[in-house]
Parts: C-alpha cells; structure tokens; sequence
C-alpha cells in the first residue's frame, strides 16, 4: 500500500478538496493521502466532503505547527 | 473551471459585491441564495438581511462529488447567487452552473466580505442640530457592530471604528471634513478595533480607557470624567462631546454625550439589553459598578436622550429608518435589566444569562490593547458575530 503527499498549504476552499479528489481517483484501493493544508476551514470541509464521497474515506485529522509556528492541518485519506 | 485554468487567469466568473447585493435582499427583492459552505459554518453564521431571503444549502463538496446531483437540487430560471466562506468555492460553483445552462452570480469575498462590510446611515436630527452636525451610525452588518461619525464645521470624531480603516478615511474625505480624534468606548472584546491604527496614521489623539486589571500596550491620550470636547469651529459651528465614565461592562467603558441630546454607550447599555460585565472574570465587581453606572449615572440624563449602542443583536432592533437607536425614558421601562432594583439581583439575573463568551475573546482583547498580530490571525479571531450583549434571547440571535 502506497502513501502520497499532497501539500496544499497557502490555497483556501475549494483547491485542497479539487486536488485531493484527482489524486485519490488516480489512486488504487487502500492507497492512502495525506494531505497538509493551512485552511483552519479544510477541518469541517473534509469531514463533510468524505459523508460522500465515492473513493474518499478520512482516517485522521491532525495539527501540527511548522518552523515559524504556523498551524498546518493533516488529513489522511484512504482511497476506498 | 479547474484550477489549473483559474492559475491561469482565466476571465472571472459573474460576481456582485456585498454592497450590492444586501440592499437588494433589504428591499425585498426575488433572489434566491445558494449557500456552498460546510454544515458547521453554515449553521453558525449566516447572512441577515432585513427581510427574509430564501436560501438553499448544498455544500461545494458535493457538486464536486456529485456534480450533476447537486445542480439538479439549483431550481432553474431562478435569479441564483452562490455564497462561501470566502467567495473562492462560490466561483467554483458559479462556473460549474453556468456549463449546465444555470446563469448565478459569485458574492464577491463571500462571508468575509459579509463581517467586513459597512453601511453608514444618517441620524435625522432636529433643524437647529442638522444646521451644525451630522451624525452617522456606521453598521457592520456582518457583526452587529456599530460605530459613529460625527462631523461639524469640517472636524469629524470617530467612536468605536471597526479595523477596516480605510473605509473611514474615505468617508471623512467624502463628507469634506477631517479626523481630529479617535476614541473606543471601551477595550473591546468581540472584534480588533481599527482606533489606534486610524489614529496614528492620522497623527490625531487616541483614547481608549482600559481600567484596572488591563495593561496597555500602546499611547492613549487620557479624557477625565464629564471631560467637554469641542468639534468643529470653522463659520462658527461647533458642538460639545461630553465624556462620562461608565464603568461595568468593562471597568474603563466610557460613553460619549453628543451635543447634549445622543449618548453613545458603547457596551454599556443596548435598545433590547445591557451589557455583560463577566468578560474579566469579575462578574460581580463589574456588575456591581454595571448596576451603578446604570441606576445612578444615567439617572442624571433626561429622558428623551437618544441611545446609540456599540451593538445590536438582530434586525428586529433596527427601527424603519435604519438606525438602532432607543430613548432612555423607553429603555428604562422595555430592557429587562433596567426594571431590576437592587443590586444583588441584578448581579444575580446578569450572571444566570449570560452565554459563551465570543470566540478567541482573550486575544482580541490584547490585540486591543496594543499587543501586535498578523492579519490573518485577526482575521480568523473575528469571524462569526459578537456575544457582547448579557442576553440574546430577546433580539433573536448574537
């Protein structure tokens, strides 16, 4: 099972959702994403869009802070 | 439109502003609203217009999920305008409609536009007042706040400027006139004041009184109790802003008489409730000095002073001609915490009413008191509409 990293960080709704949608179609099956935004607003967005979703499921959600301090929001996706 | 054709700059979708499209939901008019924000936003904030809009809500994930789902739930040969966050996924959405033979148009900025935007109306004053001042009560729709210019023989004051401060400047210009003072009611706690910024741009006084418990962290110029300050001067017109301390939502909050007639209390005293004195963790003291300020203070003033608050907390407070605006003699007799006697009592009614406090209330509070932060935390510490009012059951939301 592969992992891929999509960074997103800097765009705003909808571009983190657009791009982790075309990666995850090109996926295969239990191939997961992470996906790294700074949109505070990706936390609900992904929660909402896996409801869903067709090959999305959401296994975690996280927050970590990069080298300036800045909060960056994780989302990892299994393609289902 | 993908997003590789938006990085490309291709030709934006229709879109309307803000400033256009709530006077048109405000008259009445037919337009049907597509709200494309997640259930968690939309749930929380929404637009308000002083008429009911009929809204229709399908988050922008799912047309992207499902796309042709989606836009069979957009009912056709309807006037649509697509509402986000902050007008990106609205776009998007705008685009996708547009290819499947639906015209919308894009709310520009989305609901950030929404807690930024301002409407100014003019206080109809008497003859003999509107021969030597205008006043104006600027409304954050978005916020329910509201803030004041008032202007005489070519000299404007402004209180309680929200931090969109250009806006200000402009509209000084506009009405010929020129800043010579700044002043906030009080710290506030619900959104990041644009007073001392406008101030030092302006090279004018600022004044803001924190109180006890509160560190300020940037230059104010003080104003004593019952202070009188002149405007104007120019062809022989002027009027008197007399300062009167009323301590209780805050322990510095201050209110500002103008002309004799026009008190604007800040937090103090609102058209539907009073101020909430718990935002310091001092619910009682600040209650105590709240009830004073309230039975005693504001004793003195005749009845028919206007009261212009710093909030209001639904459309319902809004009078026909667009202003919130009450009599004292009123308020006195409608605002369930002015009929209470004793102070025990009042203390104990304010502290079973009150609410959660406003969002990231703590850091706004330091923002406003001098301690600097980027735009972008500002900007996230302020959306969603102020909790300042000690009730909201009455006026129907905050």
């Amino acid at each position: 099972m592969a992992l891929k990293k999509l960074d997103v960080r800097g765009t705003k709704c909808p571009i983190p959702i657009v791009r982790a949608k075309k990666e995850l179609d090109a996926m295969a099956p239990g191939d997961e994403l992470e996906v790294t935004a700074t949109d505070p607003g990706s936390v609900p967005d992904f929660q909402g869009w896996v409801k869903t979703a067709k090959h999305a499921l959401l296994k975690t959600q996280r927050t970590e802070k990069d080298d300036t301090g800045k909060e960056l929001y994780i989302h990892l996706l299994e393609r289902k | 439109m993908d997003e590789e054709a938006r990085d490309n700059g291709v030709p934006p979708v229709p879109g309307l502003d803000m400033g256009e499209l709530l006077p048109r939901l405000d008259r009445g008019e037919r337009i049907l609203l597509l709200d494309v924000r997640n259930q968690e936003e939309y749930e929380s904030w929404r637009v308000e217009p002083r008429r009911a809009v009929e809204t229709i809500h399908v988050p922008y994930f799912d047309f992207i999920e499902d796309t042709d789902g989606s836009i069979a739930k957009v009912p056709k040969g309807r006037e649509v305008v697509v509402l986000c966050a902050q007008g990106g996924s609205s776009e998007l959405i705008v685009d996708m409609l547009g290819e499947a033979g639906i015209p919308s148009k894009n709310v520009k900025g989305g609901m950030i536009a929404y807690g930024m935007y301002l409407e100014p109306v003019k206080l109809k004053l008497a003859a003999a007042e509107a021969s030597r001042y205008e006043l104006w009560q600027v409304n954050r729709r978005g916020k329910g706040c509201l803030s004041y210019v008032i202007v005489s023989g070519g000299e404007a004051v402004l209180v309680d400027p929200s931090r969109h401060t250009p806006w200000y400047e402009g509209f000084v210009a506009e009405r010929g006139a020129r800043v010579v003072r700044v002043l906030d009611t009080h710290v506030h706690a619900d959104h990041v004041s644009g007073a001392p910024a406008l101030a030092r741009k302006l090279g004018v006084p600022y004044f803001v009184a924190a109180g006890e418990g509160f560190e300020l962290a940037q230059p104010v110029t003080p104003l004593a109790d019952g202070e009188r300050l002149q405007l104007g001067g120019a062809r022989g017109v002027s009027i008197e802003m007399r300062v009167l301390s009323t301590p209780g939502h805050t322990p510095g909050s201050t209110s500002f008489l103008v002309d004799g007639s026009y008190l604007l209390t800040g937090d103090t005293l609102f058209v539907a409730s009073v101020g909430r004195p718990d935002l310091g963790g001092h619910v009682v003291e600040w209650g105590r000095a709240l009830f004073d300020t309230l039975k005693r203070k504001l004793a003195d003033l005749p009845g028919e002073t206007r009261i212009l608050p710093a909030h209001y907390s639904g459309t319902a407070e809004i009078s026909a001609d667009g202003v919130v605006c009450g009599r004292l003699d009123e308020l006195r007799r409608t605002v369930p915490e002015m009929q209470i006697a004793t102070v025990d009592a009042f203390v104990e009614a304010v502290r079973g009413a009150v609410r959660d406090p406003p969002e990231a209330y703590a850091e706004v509070i330091k923002v406003n008191l001098g301690v600097p932060a980027s735009e972008e935390q500002i900007s996230e510490w302020e959306l969603g509409k102020n909790q300042c009012a000690a009730s909201a059951r009455r006026a129907g939301g905050a």
